[in-house]
């Protein structure tokens, strides 16, 4: 495999990925939503 | 310790290092040293970049943080998962289409050789630096509470660490590391579920949480936006991004890790998966913080952690003013006990009032027992002015070697030897890299053998492992352990970042402005903090530093282009 192809690579899940990158950021922003519900309940 | 602990530990950590010589016994070229064979999975490349950051500094004085502060440092991490995706997205690409063996190797092609090396020197300084703290930091913490040789245990993590990066390389680093992380995250689960079982009968596990909560523990987001405070979440979410950016895609002891990877698939995988896991894990890491805080509310602790400090004190003419304190301590704790129970009761039948009594009548008794430390600490300086009397870094360790049931206080002992021995490895395999193909085989020592440069890699390996660890002899403790590392990076992350940035964004930009902008910018950086820390003049938060180094280099290298080409546009 050159370099290059490297480059076409595709992702195991979700196909293309900007939507795995989205994925990503959207799991991350549920955690940080989670933590701060966690944070206004018990204070 | 019982010689159970000792069993468990000594054979957890040889027999990682055992499996990671054996696996890497045919390592015979240079680039399957430096790169591996480029064979891992991004299990393992996500495992290993997960070790390489946390150190076991993170697992000793991170605990100790949210007992004192609560969890609000969880918030250093929100910036992780954007830097990750930015990187997969412009850094991997570059990285696997050049075939470098460093980061630095790219900024060559891109500006010229001078900021290839600068930046490499920048790296090697900082990475140097940090590399004797990551050793140094648990051995003194460990000497202390173990009562072993503090030169000892320097020498234990370090030998152990030269021997096997010696010996595998890279491909030895990121197998190791596996293992390693494995054990990490399995002992700090079971210390989470051990606390749990061991609170009082009558305080459940929900209890001990709305206790934390109430005492302000839990103060894992917090919105506003203020430069002064070192973690919220603007700082995590602006100054975090930048500090990761530049730690994940410009430090070579991170770079390595996924430049070994099967594929760009494999490294990108790898990077991401170390996105989504690694806030949740430093949240687990805190909440064992608070479970020990809570714990200790029920179980009388030490009138304080470090119990060389302490021993000290009761061999001096201060001996008697001790046995007072601790007393006082004592009816505090006892007064405590009552109130807690109340403040249990209110929450379970969410009488409101109540909770707003019995919170406040719980945080007096606290601060009085803060004062009476806050004199402890008084006696401490009395009896021998050098002793450091903060305490937060021993009470995690504390808790394993008091509370913890044989067998497993070998396995957490054998938790933070492996984080050390984890990280340590990665910056010794990056120093020795750099060092071999950014100054030894550019500038040095051109068109050798293979067994050469993998001599010389071999050597430098050993050379990093003997500065590392000579600096370690020599550190004293920083104010906060974990944040010590992380101001040492802060101050040339911003500039290595910058000069990155450009590269990857500023298409006019040539090598002379990049340098002379990269010097600028590092000076000011290490000019604000000094006077930071000095005169004291804004009191702000390092993590911005990564900030204003990087901007500064983007911008002077802007306005020098301007200048030039404006220069250069002009009629004779």
């Amino acid at each position: 495999m050159t370099n290059d192809e490297h480059i076409e690579e595709y992702p195991p899940i979700l196909k293309t990925w900007p939507r795995l990158y989205w994925t990503v950021l959207i799991i991350h922003a549920l955690i940080i939503t989670a933590f701060y519900l966690f944070t206004q309940y018990f204070s | 310790m019982h010689p159970l602990d000792w069993a468990v530990m000594l054979a957890t950590l040889l027999g990682i290092i055992a499996y990671g010589i054996w696996k890497t016994r045919s390592v015979k070229s240079v680039k399957s040293y430096l790169l591996g064979d480029k064979d891992l999975p991004w299990w393992t490349i996500g495992l290993s970049i997960m070790a390489t950051q946390a150190s076991a500094i993170t697992f000793l004085s991170t605990p100790g943080q949210a007992y004192e502060d609560g969890m609000r440092f969880a918030q250093f991490y929100f910036g992780m998962p954007v830097a990750m995706v930015i990187l997969c997205v412009v850094a991997l690409p570059v990285y696997y289409r050049l075939n470098v063996y460093t980061a630095y190797e790219y900024l060559e092609g891109r500006f010229d050789l001078k900021t290839r090396t600068f930046t490499a020197v920048l790296f090697l300084i900082s990475r140097g630096l940090a590399a004797g703290i990551t050793i140094y930091a648990p051995a003194i913490i460990l000497s202390s509470i173990l009562g072993w040789s503090l030169v000892w245990t320097n020498l234990f993590i370090g030998v152990l660490v030269i021997i096997y990066t010696v010996a595998g390389g890279t491909k030895a680093v990121s197998v190791t590391q596996k293992q390693q992380m494995i054990v990490i995250l399995s002992g700090m689960f079971i210390a989470a579920i051990i606390l749990v079982n061991l609170l009082p009968e009558d305080v459940h596990f929900m209890d001990s949480v709305a206790i934390a909560g109430k005492l302000g523990k839990l103060n894992v987001v917090d919105f506003e936006f203020n430069l002064q405070n070192r973690y919220n979440f603007w700082s995590g979410m602006l100054g975090g991004v930048f500090l990761f950016l530049s730690y994940f895609g410009t430090d070579q002891s991170q770079v390595q890790r996924y430049l070994s990877g099967k594929s760009l698939s494999e490294s990108r995988l790898g990077l991401l998966f170390n996105g989504i896991i690694k806030v949740p894990m430093q949240f687990l890491v805190l909440f064992v913080g608070i479970l020990v805080f809570v714990f200790f509310q029920f179980t009388k602790p030490p009138i304080h952690f470090n119990t060389a400090n302490l021993t000290q004190v009761e061999q001096s003419e201060y001996a008697e003013d001790l046995a007072q304190l601790e007393a006082a301590q004592t009816v505090i704790f006892d007064q405590k006990q009552e109130e807690l129970r109340g403040l249990v009761q209110a929450i379970r039948v969410e009488d409101e009032g109540q909770i707003v009594a019995q919170q406040a009548a719980v945080q007096a008794l606290i601060d009085q027992d803060h004062e009476v430390r806050d004199q402890v600490r008084e006696l401490i300086k009395q009896t021998n002015p050098i002793l450091e009397t903060k305490d937060d870094d021993y009470v995690f360790i504390t808790f394993v070697m008091n509370h913890l049931p044989i067998g497993l206080v070998g396995l957490l002992l054998a938790v933070i030897f492996s984080a050390a021995m984890s990280s340590t490895a990665s910056e010794l395999n990056a120093l020795a890299t750099t060092t071999t193909i950014d100054l030894y085989r550019r500038s040095m020592a051109k068109d050798r053998t293979d067994q050469h440069y993998l001599n010389a890699s071999k050597f430098f390996t050993i050379l990093w492992g003997g500065i590392a660890l000579a600096f370690a002899m020599v550190a004293n403790l920083f104010d906060n352990l974990i944040e010590a590392v992380n101001i040492i990076g802060s101050l040339f992350y911003g500039t290595i970042l910058g000069i990155f940035v450009v590269a990857f964004f500023g298409k006019g930009s040539n090598g002379n402005n990049i340098f002379l902008a990269a010097i600028i910018a590092e000076l000011s950086v290490i000019t604000i903090y000094v006077g930071d820390e000095i005169l004291e003049w804004y009191n702000l938060g390092y993590l911005w530093l990564n900030l204003i180094g990087c901007l500064i280099v983007v911008l002077i290298s802007f306005i020098l282009r301007y200048l030039w080409t404006g220069f250069r546009a002009q009629p004779a």
